[in-house]
């Protein structure tokens, strides 16, 4: 036992004697160029978004899958400060800060290329309702169909991000922030186009999006 | 108060309590609280990417991450943090049978004190390395002559680590190894339900409080230095083994004071923890126990005898944090057994029984909105056997205003409601109210002068704040 336990300590002297040895391939230094996007991804990104981008807890968008264009726009976004919404820059002002375009452009290609994880499926009713407002909008109030920028199953195009398979709570985070601040100045055409979205109307097509899982 | 008793259940010597007294003052019990701004600062995010709603030094998943990674994630930054606390505190009933006030153990009451403040050293140093160190001045820290008499300001020596960390990591695997060397048992861990960093979060300088507690429940801050290492598995397994010695010679620098009242533990002292934890959406789960053995000599002189220690806890930690609401519980039970080195001491002196159980139960849940309003309701238990000589000085008991323990026994329940704010993330306002239903083994006339446990009872108000 005595000599386990002093194997132990001596593993953790050793361990602590070698500490000042560079890193690169599994550093979690954000401040440090030569650092790939690729690493940081997984050493740093993964701590709230999962290592393969398909974050558990809801407060964390997903990213598997997610289109590159709007990945590296977003974290540009971060860096320069224009999102401001509060629950994203206090996480990612910070990790943004000091990332080259190059790790943006890593850390983006290495999570769209994640295979995303099916989600929660929501009650059948809310989903076809969700589906219907997603694919013709709501003409009455001025709602635009959602398919038509971020496609016909939500997979996103460029820019505009992919829906399918987020999670609901974060979209609806989303929408509100989007109809209600100039948070997200990048996201300034969606403000009329979600003004007539009901509260109902956002869990419907967010329980709806929530839920697909393309092939 | 409670560390004098503490300390006498840890070490069993009366003749060195006043010099243990001083020590206990010198931070071993004064409660743990740390925000680290200079961790903010290098990773350059809000000190709730951390803390579960803002309400430090609780740890979010994101915060263990950070800690079990090394204190590495980030870029170097000015390494530096300072906190301060300014509090009062009010006890229901400070006078004796008498009607005298206690000045004693309740010296400040009803008067708001600066309290204590802290200087950090924390951050990364390279990509594998990091480390926390902390210094306290104490505004209150012993009196200038013992048991009598105001009380003089001291800096010492706080929770002191070192962390080496590596991560191998990729889609479907992820292992954190490290190792670490600190000086507080348990400092280590990342969930707050084991006792460095366990509620209270902050609490009553002045003010009674259980007349014992295990061991591993703080007995060995500061006393001891230790190195261990650990291994976290895909978010769901963690193991560590560690071994703890007295800390003097070389390592007194992380110990408050000279080391006349050192705990004097025998060899090495294993401490090991093992814990299992789950995510699910926004609920994050760990049940886990942990253990410590340790002979410590019965005063500082390596003959002496050594009381052998046995502790064993379970734990388990609950949270659910979705903006913009946090939930916290936690749960520690903490079983500890000692057998008295001294046979002679026993049923003479010192002890009644040759063995001693003490059982420890905390619990405590917590809401938070919006990372700015908060509310907490704690309990926590102490019973253990009954040893009229060890917990009252004689057998049997003689009836002593305010501290006699006619039960002679270390059970002692209280209920702890809080309400805090922080305003700003740096800063922290809270109220606490301590409602004792038992203390020293009994509701009423516990100290045989017509004491009740409820006449202990206190108010506390804090500000809290680092930068």
């Amino acid at each position: 036992m005595k000599t386990a336990l002093y194997t132990t300590l001596t593993l953790a002297i050793a361990s602590l004697a070698i500490g000042g040895c560079s890193n690169l391939e599994r550093s979690r230094d954000l401040g440090n160029p030569q650092v790939q996007g690729k690493t940081l991804a997984m050493q740093v990104c993964s701590n709230c978004h999962s290592v393969d981008g398909n974050s558990i807890n809801p407060n964390f968008p997903k990213l598997a899958g997610q289109q590159e264009d709007y990945l590296v726009a977003q974290l540009t976004y971060f860096r320069s400060h224009n999102r401001s919404d509060p629950e994203g820059s206090e996480y990612m002002w910070g990790i943004a800060r000091k990332l080259t375009d190059e790790q943006i452009k890593g850390l983006a290609t290495y999570f769209s290329q994640q295979k995303d994880a099916p989600n929660v499926t929501g009650d059948p009713a809310l989903v076809a309702e969700g589906k219907a407002l997603f694919e013709n909008g709501n003409p009455k109030e001025e709602v635009a169909a959602c398919a038509g920028c971020h496609g016909a199953q939500g997979m996103g195009n460029g820019t505009f991000p992919r829906l399918a398979g987020q999670h609901k709570d974060y979209m609806i985070k989303q929408l509100h922030i989007l109809s209600q601040t100039d948070q997200r100045p990048a996201g300034a055409m969606m403000k009329p186009l979600v003004h007539g979205l009901t509260p109902s109307d956002m869990i419907a097509v967010t329980t709806y999006l929530q839920g697909i899982s393309p092939q | 108060m409670i560390t004098k008793f503490v300390w006498r259940h840890i070490l069993k010597v009366r003749e060195i309590l006043p010099a243990l007294a001083t020590l206990v003052l010198l931070g071993v019990w004064s409660f743990p609280s740390y925000a680290l701004p200079a961790f903010a600062r290098q990773t350059g995010q809000n000190c709730l990417a951390c803390h579960a709603g803002g309400q430090f030094p609780e740890l979010t998943q994101y915060g263990r991450l950070f800690k079990l990674t090394g204190y590495t994630l980030g870029s170097r930054s000015i390494p530096l943090s300072v906190m301060a606390v300014i509090d009062y505190t009010n006890v229901r009933n400070p006078k004796d049978s008498a009607g005298v006030k206690d000045t004693t153990d309740f010296y400040k009451n009803g008067q708001p004190m600066f309290d204590f403040a802290s200087v950090f050293l924390a951050g990364k140093i390279t990509d594998n390395l990091g480390v926390f160190a902390q210094a306290t001045y104490a505004n209150y820290d012993h009196q200038k002559t013992p048991g009598v008499g105001p009380y003089e300001g001291y800096l010492t020596p706080d929770n002191t680590e070192l962390r080496y960390a590596d991560r191998f990591i990729s889609p479907g695997n992820d292992l954190i190894v490290g190792a670490f060397a600190n000086n507080n048992p348990s400092m280590q861990d990342v969930w707050n339900s084991t006792p460095a960093w366990g509620y209270p979060y902050i609490g009553p300088k002045f003010a009674l409080g259980a007349p014992a507690s295990p061991l591993l429940d703080g007995g060995l801050a500061q006393n001891a230095v230790g190195a261990g290492v650990y291994a976290y598995w895909n978010k769901s397994v963690y193991g560590e083994l560690s071994m703890y010695k007295t800390a003097n010679g070389p390592f007194g620098f992380l110990h408050p004071g000279g080391n006349a009242g050192i705990a004097r533990i025998k060899d090495g002292a294993p401490y090991w923890r093992l814990a299992y934890t789950k995510e699910f959406g926004p609920h994050n789960l760990m049940i886990g126990t942990s253990g410590l053995v340790a002979d410590i000599h019965e005063g500082n002189d390596v003959t002496l005898p050594t009381d052998h220690y046995k502790d064993y806890g379970l734990d388990a930690q609950y949270q659910y944090i979705l903006d913009p609401h946090t939930v916290t519980a936690h749960i520690s039970y903490i079983h500890e057994n000692v057998r008295w080195g001294n046979p002679a001491l026993v049923g003479t002196a010192g002890a009644d029984n040759a063995n001693e159980t003490l059982k420890e139960l905390k619990m405590k849940v917590a809401y938070v909105y919006n990372a700015k309003y908060g509310g907490s309701l704690a309990y926590q238990q102490l019973t253990g056997s009954t040893d009229a000589t060890f917990y009252a000085g004689s057998n049997p008991p003689v009836p002593t205003d305010i501290s006699g323990n006619m039960a002679g026994s270390p059970d002692t329940t209280v209920w702890v409601p809080e309400v805090f704010w922080t305003p700003v993330q740096y800063l922290r306002v809270g109220a606490q109210y301590w409602h004792y239903t038992k203390f020293n083994g009994a509701s009423s006339n516990y100290d045989g002068l017509g004491r009740s446990a409820s006449a202990n009872d206190t108010l506390f108000f804090y500000v809290w704040g680092a930068y």
